[in-house]
C-alpha cells in the first residue's frame, strides 16, 4: 500500500481509493495540477494547503500570480484564515509578485519577497523555506501557484529549469507538493517536458476532474474520474 | 459575501446575483471583455466606467483606438455624457492614439496623451495617473480599451508583462480593472496568459453575454442587445 | 592587485585579484551569490575606484535596497559618480531605465557592456548574471562575447566580476564558461535532506595556485558574506573515548571546567577543540557523558553541522545510552558517524555487531578506532568530512 495524504477536498479521497492507496495523493509525490483558465486550480491548492494547515503540516507556498495581500484575500473568500499559521511560521510564503505592483513589503521570517524574473533568487528563498518547514516537519506541503506568470516572465528554458530544480529540493526533503498550470500557456513541447516531471497529474476542466498517478510499485497507471463543482466551501467532488 | 459594484449595464446585476452577493462585479477584481469584433465590448467598458462615476468613482481610462474627442463624442451618443467628469477630474485618461490630424493633442492635468508603441511611457504615466485617482477615493475603477491594439504594436510578451505589472498596480491602490480583448487578435498562448491574468472573464458574441469565470459564481450567460441606449441584457 | 573584501578569499587567491582579470562566481541553485558581486564591488569602490553593475534579474531600485540592507551606501557612490548603473532590467517588464546605460534589445549588450568597461579603467563590474543572458543568446554566442568584454577588460586593467547560477546546463557549456575567466570560485550547498549550509572554494585561478579550501559562509544583512566556523559535536555515554577523540583530533584542545554558560549554572568538565585539518576548519565540542548534561547536547546539536558519536565496543551495555544520544542529533538532522572505540580490549564487537545491536541505519558509518594509539582516528574525521561536504 502507498502511503497518501489527505487532499483535503471533499470527496477525493474517496474517489481514488484503489488495489495499493487508501485515497487521496501519494504521499512524497509532486502533483501538477493543469486545465483551462480560470477552472479552480488555485483554490484546489488553496484548500489542498489550509487542510494541510489544520492537521499540523506545515507548508511552503511560493506564489507568482498573485501578491500576499492577494493570497489571504482569496483564502477569505473561503473562511480559509491564514493570519495564524503566518504568525506560528508553520506556514512559509515566497511571494515572487508583489514587488510588481510598487508595494514595499519587509521580509519576516517566514513571508520572503522575490521576483519571478530573478530564478536564482527565487531558489535561494525556496532553498531556506525549505529547510524550516522541514524542520518543523518532516510531514511538510508544498505548493507553487503557478508556471503561468514564471513563463511570461522567463524563457520556457528558465522555468523548466527552475521546476527541477525546486522539484529535487521538495523530493530531498521528503515533502508532498502540488504546482499549478493554465493549460495553453506555453507550447505544445514546453508542456509535455512540464507533465514529464510529475509523479501525478490532476486535469481540471471546469467539470471534470482527471486524476492520474503512476505507481512505482507496480508500474501502473492509475486512474479517476468525476466532476466537481466549486461551492463557497472550496472544491467539492460530486458523487458518482 | 463578495463586495460588488454596479457594472453600469442593465440586466447585469440580476444575471450575476448570488447567494453571496448582491450582484455586478466584485470589487477590486480584474475582468477581461472579449470577443469578436465589434459587439460591444467599448460600449460595456464606457457603461462601467459612466456608472462609477456617477458614484463618485473616479475612473482611470486608457484608450488605445479612440482619441479623446471621439472618446466624448461616442460617450455622449450613448446618452453618458462624460464633459462634468472630464472638467471635475475625475476622469483620467491616457491616450495613446496619434491625432495627426488634429495636431498637437490637447493635455490638461487629467487628460495626458501617450504613444501606443512606447509601453513604458504608458506605464509611467499610469503610475501617475493611479496615483490621481487614488488621493481622494480608495475606490475607482479602470479600463484599457483595447489590449489588442497594445499587443498589435509591441512585443506580445512584453504587452504580457505590463499588463501583469497593471493589474498588480491597480490592485494595490484598490481599484476595479478592465481589460477589453478582441478574440483571437493574437496568438493562441497570449490569448491563454490573457485569461489566465484576470479575476473574472465575461463573452461577449454578438448575441449572447456569457460570464465564463467570475468570482463567488459559476458559468452564467444570457442575451442582450446592443440598443442606442448602451448595452442591455 | 586588488582586495576583494570577502573574508578568506584574498587570502585563498594569494592576496587577492589581479587588475583586468575576469572572477567566475558559480553557484550551485539555492546558494546565495549575489552578496559576493555587490561585496566586491562595494569594497573597491571604497579603496578609491570605481564600479558597475549590470542587471538583468533585479531593477537597480532593488539593488539599492538590497544594499542598503547589507550597510552599504551605494547612493552615495552613485551621486558622486564614482558607480553606475547598466540596466538591463527595466526594457523588459515596461519600466523605464535607470542608470548610465540602458539597454533596449539584447543585441545592444555586448556594446554596451564594453562603454561601461571603458568607463572604469583600474575599477570593477559586476555582472548579474551571466545565467539569464544564456538563454538570449546562443551558446559560441556566449562564449565569444565573454571573451570579449575579459579581453576588453585587461586592455583597461578593470576586474569583471561574474555571478552565474549553475542551472542544468550543457556540461560543456557551463566548461567553456569557466575556461574563459580567469578565476572560477565555487558556491555549493552542504546538504543533510535539506540545505543546512553554504561554502565557497578557489576552483581555478590563472595567476596563483589556489588554495583548496572550502569555506563555510553565511550572508547577513546587515554585513554581507560572512564566514562561518562549524561546531562539531563529540558525545557518547561515559568513559567512552570522548576527551581523548577531541585530543586526538585537535591541534590545540583544553579541558575547561566551570564554564560560564548562562543556561547551565553546575559545574561541568567539557573538552573544546580546534581542528584544521586539511583546509577544513572547525571548533570540536566534547560534551559530558552523564544525563543530567543532556540539555546542552540538545542546544549544541542545534548549533553543529555534524557529530561524532563515540563508544565504548567493549561495553554493549551503554549502547542504549549511546542510541539515546544519537536520537538528540537525529533530531537536527545533522551528519554523524559512530566511532566504535577501544577496538583493541577483549570483548570488543566489530562495527557489524554494533550496528545490528542497535539496530542502527545503514547509513550512518561505523568506524572502529583505538583512539589512545590513534588508531582509525583520522579515517574518521576523513568521513564525516566526506558526509559534510561530500567530496
Amino acid at each position: 500500500m502507498i502511503p497518501t495524504i489527505e487532499s483535503g477536498i471533499p470527496g477525493f479521497d474517496e474517489l481514488t481509493v484503489s488495489e495499493i492507496t487508501e485515497g487521496g495523493i501519494p504521499e512524497k509525490s509532486i502533483t501538477l495540477i493543469y486545465g483551462p483558465p480560470k477552472t479552480g486550480k488555485s483554490i484546489f491548492c488553496n484548500q489542498f494547503t489550509y487542510h494541510g494547515l489544520l492537521n499540523l503540516d506545515p507548508c511552503l507556498y511560493v506564489t507568482t500570480d498573485y501578491g500576499i495581500k492577494q493570497l489571504q484575500s482569496n483564502m477569505m473568500d473561503f473562511q480559509w484564515f491564514i493570519q495564524n499559521y503566518i504568525q506560528n511560521q508553520t506556514l512559509y510564503i515566497i511571494d515572487g509578485i508583489s514587488r510588481l505592483s510598487g508595494a514595499k513589503l519587509e521580509d519576516t521570517n517566514n513571508v520572503k519577497q522575490s521576483s519571478v524574473g530573478n530564478t536564482s533568487d527565487m531558489m535561494v528563498k525556496i532553498g531556506i523555506g525549505t529547510r524550516l518547514v522541514y524542520k518543523k516537519s518532516n510531514h511538510f506541503r508544498s505548493v507553487l501557484d503557478s508556471l503561468n506568470t514564471l513563463l511570461a516572465f522567463n524563457p520556457d528554458q528558465m522555468v523548466i529549469r527552475l521546476l527541477k530544480a525546486y522539484l529535487r529540493r521538495i523530493r530531498e526533503a521528503g515533502g508532498s507538493g502540488i504546482i499549478a498550470y493554465t493549460e495553453g500557456n506555453a507550447n505544445q513541447e514546453t508542456e509535455n517536458i512540464l507533465k514529464s516531471l510529475f509523479d501525478n497529474i490532476i486535469r481540471l476542466d471546469g467539470k471534470n476532474i482527471h486524476f492520474e498517478f503512476l505507481s512505482e510499485a507496480d508500474d501502473k497507471i492509475y486512474n479517476f474520474k468525476s466532476t466537481y463543482t466549486i461551492t463557497n466551501k472550496g472544491l467539492v467532488m460530486k458523487k458518482k | 459575501m463578495i463586495p460588488c459594484i454596479e457594472s453600469g449595464t442593465p440586466g447585469f446585476e440580476e444575471l450575476t446575483k448570488s447567494d453571496d452577493g448582491t450582484g455586478g462585479i466584485p470589487e477590486n477584481s480584474s475582468t477581461l471583455i472579449y470577443g469578436p469584433a465589434k459587439t460591444g465590448k467599448s460600449i460595456f467598458s464606457n457603461q462601467f466606467a459612466y456608472k462609477g462615476l456617477l458614484n463618485d468613482e473616479p475612473c482611470l481610462y486608457i484608450t488605445t483606438d479612440q482619441g479623446i474627442k471621439q472618446l466624448e463624442s461616442m460617450m455622449f451618443d450613448l446618452g453618458r455624457p462624460i464633459e462634468k467628469f472630464i472638467e471635475n477630474k475625475t476622469l483620467y485618461v491616457i491616450d495613446t492614439t496619434s491625432n495627426l490630424s488634429e495636431g498637437k493633442p490637447q493635455q490638461t492635468k487629467n487628460i495626458i496623451s501617450s504613444h501606443i508603441d512606447n509601453p513604458t511611457d504608458i506605464m509611467v504615466k499610469v503610475g501617475v495617473g493611479v496615483h490621481y485617482v487614488n488621493t481622494n477615493n480608495t475606490r475607482f475603477r479602470s479600463v484599457i480599451d483595447s489590449a489588442t491594439t497594445l499587443l498589435t504594436y509591441n512585443e506580445n510578451m512584453l504587452i504580457i508583462r505590463v499588463l501583469k505589472a497593471y493589474l498588480m498596480r491597480i490592485n494595490e491602490a484598490g481599484g476595479t480593472p478592465i481589460i477589453i480583448y478582441t478574440e483571437d487578435s493574437a496568438d493562441k498562448i497570449v490569448e491563454t496568459m490573457l485569461k489566465s491574468m484576470v479575476d473574472n472573464i465575461v463573452r461577449l458574441d454578438g448575441k449572447e453575454l456569457t460570464i465564463e469565470a467570475m468570482k463567488g459564481i459559476g458559468k452564467r450567460s444570457s442575451p442582450y442587445q446592443i440598443t442606442d441606449q448602451g448595452i442591455v441584457i | 592587485m586588488k582586495k576583494t573584501h570577502i573574508p578568506k578569499l584574498d587570502d585563498f587567491l594569494g592576496g587577492g585579484i589581479p587588475e583586468g582579470s575576469s572572477i567566475l562566481f558559480c553557484a550551485v541553485p539555492g546558494v546565495e551569490c549575489e552578496a559576493f558581486g555587490y561585496q566586491i564591488l562595494n569594497g573597491i569602490i571604497e579603496d578609491g575606484n570605481k564600479g558597475f553593475i549590470f542587471t538583468n534579474v533585479a531593477e537597480p531600485d532593488n539593488i539599492l535596497y538590497e544594499f542598503n540592507q547589507y550597510g552599504w551606501n551605494l547612493e552615495k557612490y552613485l551621486d558622486e559618480e564614482k558607480a553606475f548603473f547598466v540596466d538591463g532590467s527595466s526594457y523588459s517588464i515596461g519600466l523605464p531605465p535607470m542608470g548610465k546605460y540602458s539597454i533596449d534589445e539584447i543585441s545592444q549588450i555586448e556594446g554596451v557592456i564594453t562603454k561601461a568597461i571603458n568607463d572604469v579603467p583600474n575599477g570593477v563590474g559586476v555582472i548579474n548574471n551571466l545565467s539569464t543572458l544564456i538563454d538570449y543568446l546562443e551558446e559560441d554566442k556566449i562564449i565569444e562575447i565573454l571573451n570579449k568584454w575579459n579581453k576588453h577588460a585587461k586592455e583597461k586593467n578593470t576586474i569583471l566580476v561574474y555571478i552565474f547560477t549553475k542551472w542544468d546546463y550543457d556540461p560543456k557549456l557551463i566548461k567553456d564558461i569557466k575556461n574563459s575567466v580567469d578565476c572560477v570560485v565555487s558556491l555549493t550547498s552542504i546538504e543533510e535532506r535539506v540545505i543546512i549550509g553554504q561554502g565557497f572554494m578557489v576552483t581555478s585561478a590563472s595567476w596563483t595556485k589556489p588554495s583548496k579550501n572550502m569555506v563555510l559562509f553565511f550572508v547577513l544583512q546587515p554585513g554581507g558574506v560572512k564566514i562561518y566556523i562549524p561546531k562539531i559535536l563529540v558525545t557518547g555515554p561515559y568513559n567512552a573515548g570522548k576527551s581523548s577523540f577531541v585530543k586526538s583530533i585537535s591541534q590545540k584542545s583544553v579541558s575547561v571546567e566551570r564554564m560560564a554558560l548562562e543556561k547551565f549554572p553546575t559545574t561541568i568538565a567539557m573538552d573544546i577543540g580546534h581542528v584544521d585539518h586539511n583546509g577544513f576548519v572547525a571548533d570540536i565540542f566534547g560534551t559530558p557523558g552523564q544525563e543530567r548534561f543532556d540539555l546542552m547536547l540538545d542546544v549544541l546539536a542545534k548549533e553543529s553541522v555534524g557529530a561524532f558519536i563515540i563508544v565504548d565496543s567493549s561495553a554493549p551495555q551503554t549502547f542504549a545510552r549511546a542510541k539515546d544520544m544519537i536520537n538528540k542529533t537525529q533530531a537536527e538532522a545533522i551528519p554523524k558517524i559512530i566511532v566504535a572505540n577501544k577496538q583493541d580490549l577483549p570483548g570488543a564487537l566489530p562495527p557489524e555487531q554494533i550496528r545490528e545491536t542497535m539496530k542502527l541505519n545503514k547509513n550512518i558509518p561505523i568506524i572502529p578506532t583505538v583512539i589512545k594509539e590513534n588508531k582509525g582516528v583520522e579515517e574518521a574525521l576523513n568521513t564525516l568530512l566526506k558526509l559534510l561536504y561530500g567530496d
